[in-house]
C-alpha cells in the first residue's frame, strides 16, 4: 500500500469540541499521527456535555467525544504546570503542526504560544482557530456554535416567512461543523509549503469569518445595493418557482423543489404517504425527498455512504465527508481515554524513563482522571 | 509576508469542468473549491459549456447587471468555452488534462470517464453517495438538506421543517472538495499516489449533521427541531434580535448578567431544570433583552464571558468593526461591473490575506 497523503506528519492537537478537534481528526484520517493534548484540570468539553452518567470513568464514555477523536492518541498534561509546559515544548520540537481553538492568549500565557514554539521549531505550522480571529477589537470574544449563526449573517437568512431569525441550535451548531472542512485544507497546503521552504507559518482562522464567507454572494449583492433587504422567505428561494416542505398522510414531511408552480401540491402530498408522494414526484422529474431524522440516517446505510463507521470496539463514530480512492476509512484507534497514551508517547518520542514518568504522575503533571466535574 | 511573496498554490494547475445539464447545486460546489484554489494562487482554468456556466445568470443579481453568485464563486480563475460533446472539445480537454495537476468536475458529466483516467487527479462532485443511482433522481440543494436530516433540525416541532440560509449544502461540499484537492496536491508534491476524491453533497451534509446520528444511536431518539422548547432561542431586542446562547458552566455568569433574583430559584440550577422550565426562564430573559440594543447586549454579555449572539444581516456585516479591523472585505476592480466588495478567504497566513482577482468574462 502506498503512503497516505499525510503519512509522516505529526500533529500536536489542542483542539476542543468540533472546530478544533475535527480539523485534527481530518488530518489523522489522511494519515497524520495526531497527539491530542488535554489535562486533568481541563478536559475536552465534549467529554462532559456528552457524559451518559456520573459513574466512575464517565469522562471516557461521551459519544460526542468518541465520534470526533477517533484515530488520535491522547495525552493528559497540565498546561499550568511549568513541567507540563516543558513537555509540550519538547513535543513541539518533534511535531509539524499545532492545532488549537482556545480563547486567544491561553497558550501564550502558558509559554507555548506560536512565538514560543516557532522559536523551538521554525518549521511548525500553527493553526489558531478562534471565534473572531487573532486580531481586531473583538478578538477576545467568546462564542459557542450558534452564537456564530447569529453574528455571521446565516441566522438573518433563516426563518419562517416574515418571522424572526433562527439559529441552527445546539444539536447542529452549524458554523462549528464547516470550519474544519476549510481549515484542514489550508493546513495541508501550509504543510506542503513548510516542507518545501523549511519555514512554518501562523494560520489565523476566524470561525465567524468562515460562516460569513458562505454568504459571499449576499455580502457582495448588499455592498452593491445598500437598499437590499434580507428577508426570511421560509423555504422559498429566488429564481425557483416553488420550494417548500409538505406534510404527508403518514405525518412525515417531504421537501419539494419545482421549476414550475404546483398549486395543488399541498393537497397532493396530504393524500399520500411520504414515500408515495416523493416517488410520484420523482417520476415526474420533480426533485423531492423525505425529511429524514437521525434514526433514518442510521437505518439507510446506502445514503450514509462513508459518513459513519465503527471503531474497533464496534461503536458508531464519525467517518469521512468524502471518499478517497473510492473508500471510506478504517478506524485504527478508538478515541482515547483521558491520558491513555501519555506514557507511551513520552517514552517513545521523548525517551523518558520510568523514574521521570513516575515523577510527572506524582506531581500531577500527567493524569488519567479529571480534577473537574463540569464545563 | 509582503505582496511580492509567492502564493502557496502558485505552482499548480487545476482544470474545473462545468458540463451542461448538471444540477446547479453541484456547479456551486465545484466552483467554490476552484475559487479557493485560485485565490491561493493555483492556475484554475474553468471550462464552460457553449453559452457559459448557467450560474452566470443565477440570482442574486447586481444592480449594474450580472450575477453576484457567479462573481463570488469564480474569482481569480481563467475561463475557456468548450463544447465537450464535440470531438474537438473532447480533444482540447484531453490536452489540458495532460498538464494539469487536478481536475474538478461534476457527476454526471459526459466526459467523466476521460477525466477519471487522466493524469490529473480527479476531484469529483456528486449529489448522492457512490452506488446510488444519481441519474434517476432529480435533486436540489433543498432535497439534499431533507435527505441529510438537516431540515428536520430547524424550526418549531409542530410546524414545517426549515432550510438554513445560504447555499450551505453546496458550499460545505465545496469546502470539502477543496480539502480533498489540497490532500491530492500535497500527495503529488511529495511524490506519492494522490487519492481520487469523490464528494457527494448528501454525504457532506450528513457528516455535518452527525449529532443527529450520534444522538439517535445513543438514546434511540433522534434530536430534532425544538423551537420554543430549546435552551437557545432568538429573542427580540430594541434594534433587532439576539440569540441567547450559553454553556452549562456559563450559567452563573448569565444569571449575574441578567441580575434577576427569580433566576436564583433552584428549578434553574441544573441544565435539566432549565430545559424543563424553559418557557418561564424566557419570560424572565425577554424583558431584560427588550429594552437594550444588540451592541449593548453584546458588550454586557461579553464582559461576563457569556456568548450571546446579536443577529446581523449580510448588509450590516459590511460595517462590522471586527471585519473592518481585520480587512475581511476587499474591493476589486471589475472591468465591466466596477468596484465589487467581497469577503476574502477566511484565513490570514502570517498576517496575509488572499485578495481575489475578478471572475473571468465569457470568451466568444
Amino acid at each position: 500500500m502506498s503512503a497516505r497523503p499525510l503519512h509522516g506528519v505529526r500533529v500536536l492537537d489542542f483542539g476542543l469540541l468540533t472546530a478544533g478537534a475535527n480539523t485534527s481528526a481530518m488530518l489523522a484520517d489522511l494519515g497524520a499521527d495526531v497527539l491530542k493534548i488535554e489535562s486533568g484540570a481541563y478536559l475536552d468539553p465534549f467529554r462532559v456535555v456528552g457524559k451518559p452518567d456520573n459513574d466512575d470513568g464517565w469522562w471516557n464514555r461521551s459519544p460526542q467525544f468518541r465520534f470526533t477523536n477517533r484515530n488520535k492518541r491522547g495525552l493528559a498534561l497540565n498546561l499550568k504546570d511549568p513541567q507540563g509546559q516543558r513537555v509540550i515544548r519538547e513535543l513541539a520540537a518533534r511535531c509539524d503542526v499545532v492545532i488549537e481553538n482556545f480563547r486567544r492568549g491561553v497558550l501564550d500565557r502558558a509559554g507555548v504560544g506560536y512565538k514560543d514554539l516557532s522559536a523551538i521549531n521554525p518549521k511548525l505550522v500553527f493553526a489558531a482557530i478562534s471565534s473572531q480571529g487573532d486580531t481586531g477589537p473583538e478578538r477576545m470574544n467568546v462564542s459557542f456554535g450558534s452564537t456564530l449563526d447569529a453574528t455571521s449573517g446565516i441566522a438573518a437568512l433563516t426563518g419562517y416567512e416574515g418571522e424572526e431569525p433562527r439559529i441552527s441550535g445546539m444539536d447542529v451548531n452549524y458554523p462549528d461543523q464547516i470550519v474544519s472542512l476549510f481549515a484542514a485544507g489550508i493546513v495541508i497546503i501550509a504543510i506542503m509549503v513548510a516542507r518545501r521552504t523549511r519555514r512554518g507559518c501562523f494560520l489565523d482562522f476566524s470561525q465567524r469569518e468562515v460562516a460569513s464567507f458562505t454568504l459571499g454572494e449576499e455580502i457582495l449583492a448588499a455592498a452593491c445595493n445598500p437598499g437590499r433587504s434580507s428577508v426570511r422567505g421560509g423555504n422559498a428561494i429566488e429564481g425557483i418557482a416553488q420550494q417548500d416542505t409538505y406534510r404527508c398522510s403518514d405525518g412525515r414531511w417531504i421537501a419539494v423543489t419545482s421549476e414550475i408552480a404546483l398549486p395543488d401540491l399541498a393537497r397532493f402530498c396530504a393524500a399520500l404517504t411520504s414515500t408515495e408522494a416523493a416517488a410520484e414526484l420523482l417520476t415526474r422529474g420533480i426533485a423531492a425527498a423525505s425529511c429524514n431524522d437521525g434514526g433514518d440516517l442510521l437505518r439507510d446505510v446506502a445514503l450514509a455512504g462513508v459518513t459513519l463507521t465503527r471503531d474497533e470496539k464496534g461503536r458508531l463514530v464519525k467517518g469521512l465527508p468524502y471518499r478517497l480512492d473510492g473508500k471510506g476509512i478504517v478506524i485504527e484507534c478508538a478515541a482515547p481515554d483521558l491520558g491513555q497514551h501519555t506514557e507511551e508517547v513520552l517514552r517513545d518520542l521523548l525517551g523518558y524513563d520510568e523514574a521521570k514518568l513516575e515523577e510527572l504522575a506524582k506531581a500531577g503533571v500527567t493524569s488519567t482522571t479529571p480534577s473537574t466535574g463540569d464545563v | 509576508m509582503s505582496a511580492a511573496d509567492t502564493l502557496p498554490l502558485q505552482r499548480f494547475t487545476v482544470v474545473e469542468v462545468n458540463d451542461r445539464d448538471v444540477p446547479q447545486c453541484l456547479r456551486l460546489a465545484t466552483s467554490l473549491a476552484g475559487k479557493i484554489a485560485a485565490d491561493l494562487g493555483a492556475d484554475v482554468l474553468k471550462v464552460e459549456p457553449p453559452g457559459g456556466d448557467p450560474v452566470r445568470k443565477a440570482p442574486p443579481f447586481l444592480p449594474q447587471g450580472g450575477s453576484a453568485l457567479f462573481q463570488f464563486l469564480n474569482t481569480s480563475k481563467r475561463s475557456l468555452v468548450l463544447d465537450l460533446a464535440s470531438d474537438a472539445g473532447h480533444a482540447a480537454l484531453g490536452k489540458l488534462l495532460d498538464t494539469a495537476d487536478a481536475v474538478l468536475f461534476e457527476e454526471p458529466a459526459c466526459v467523466a470517464p476521460q477525466m477519471r483516467a487522466s493524469r490529473a487527479t480527479p476531484i469529483e462532485i456528486a449529489a448522492l453517495p457512490a452506488g446510488m443511482q444519481a441519474g434517476a433522481h432529480p435533486v436540489s440543494e433543498f432535497t439534499i438538506l431533507a435527505m441529510s436530516g438537516l431540515l428536520h433540525m430547524i424550526g418549531e416541532p409542530e410546524r414545517k421543517p426549515l432550510r438554513i440560509g445560504g447555499h450551505q449544502a453546496s458550499y460545505a461540499a465545496g469546502l470539502t472538495a477543496f480539502t480533498g484537492l489540497a490532500a491530492a496536491l500535497a500527495a503529488r508534491d511529495a511524490g506519492r499516489n494522490a487519492p481520487a476524491v469523490r464528494v457527494s453533497l448528501t454525504e457532506v451534509m450528513q457528516w455535518v449533521n452527525w449529532k443527529a446520528a450520534s444522538g439517535a444511536d445513543a438514546s434511540g431518539v433522534s434530536p430534532g427541531r425544538e423551537g420554543k422548547r430549546s435552551e437557545f432561542q432568538v429573542v427580540p431586542c430594541r434594534d433587532g434580535h439576539v440569540a441567547v446562547v450559553h454553556t452549562a458552566t456559563q450559567w452563573p455568569a448569565m444569571r449575574a448578567l441578567v441580575g434577576d433574583p427569580r433566576l436564583d430559584h433552584v428549578k434553574y440550577a441544573t441544565r435539566a431544570g432549565r430545559r424543563q422550565n424553559v418557557a418561564e426562564l424566557y419570560e424572565i430573559l425577554t424583558p431584560w433583552l427588550a429594552d437594550k440594543t444588540r451592541r449593548e447586549i453584546q458588550a454586557l454579555a461579553q464582559a461576563k464571558g457569556v456568548p450571546f449572539g446579536p443577529i446581523f444581516s449580510p448588509a450590516e456585516l459590511l460595517a462590522a468593526e471586527q471585519y473592518l479591523a481585520r480587512g475581511f472585505f476587499t474591493d476589486i476592480a471589475h472591468p465591466t461591473l466596477g468596484t465589487l466588495r467581497l469577503p476574502q478567504l477566511p484565513v490570514q497566513w502570517n498576517g496575509r490575506s488572499f485578495a481575489p482577482r475578478p471572475a473571468p468574462g465569457l470568451s466568444t
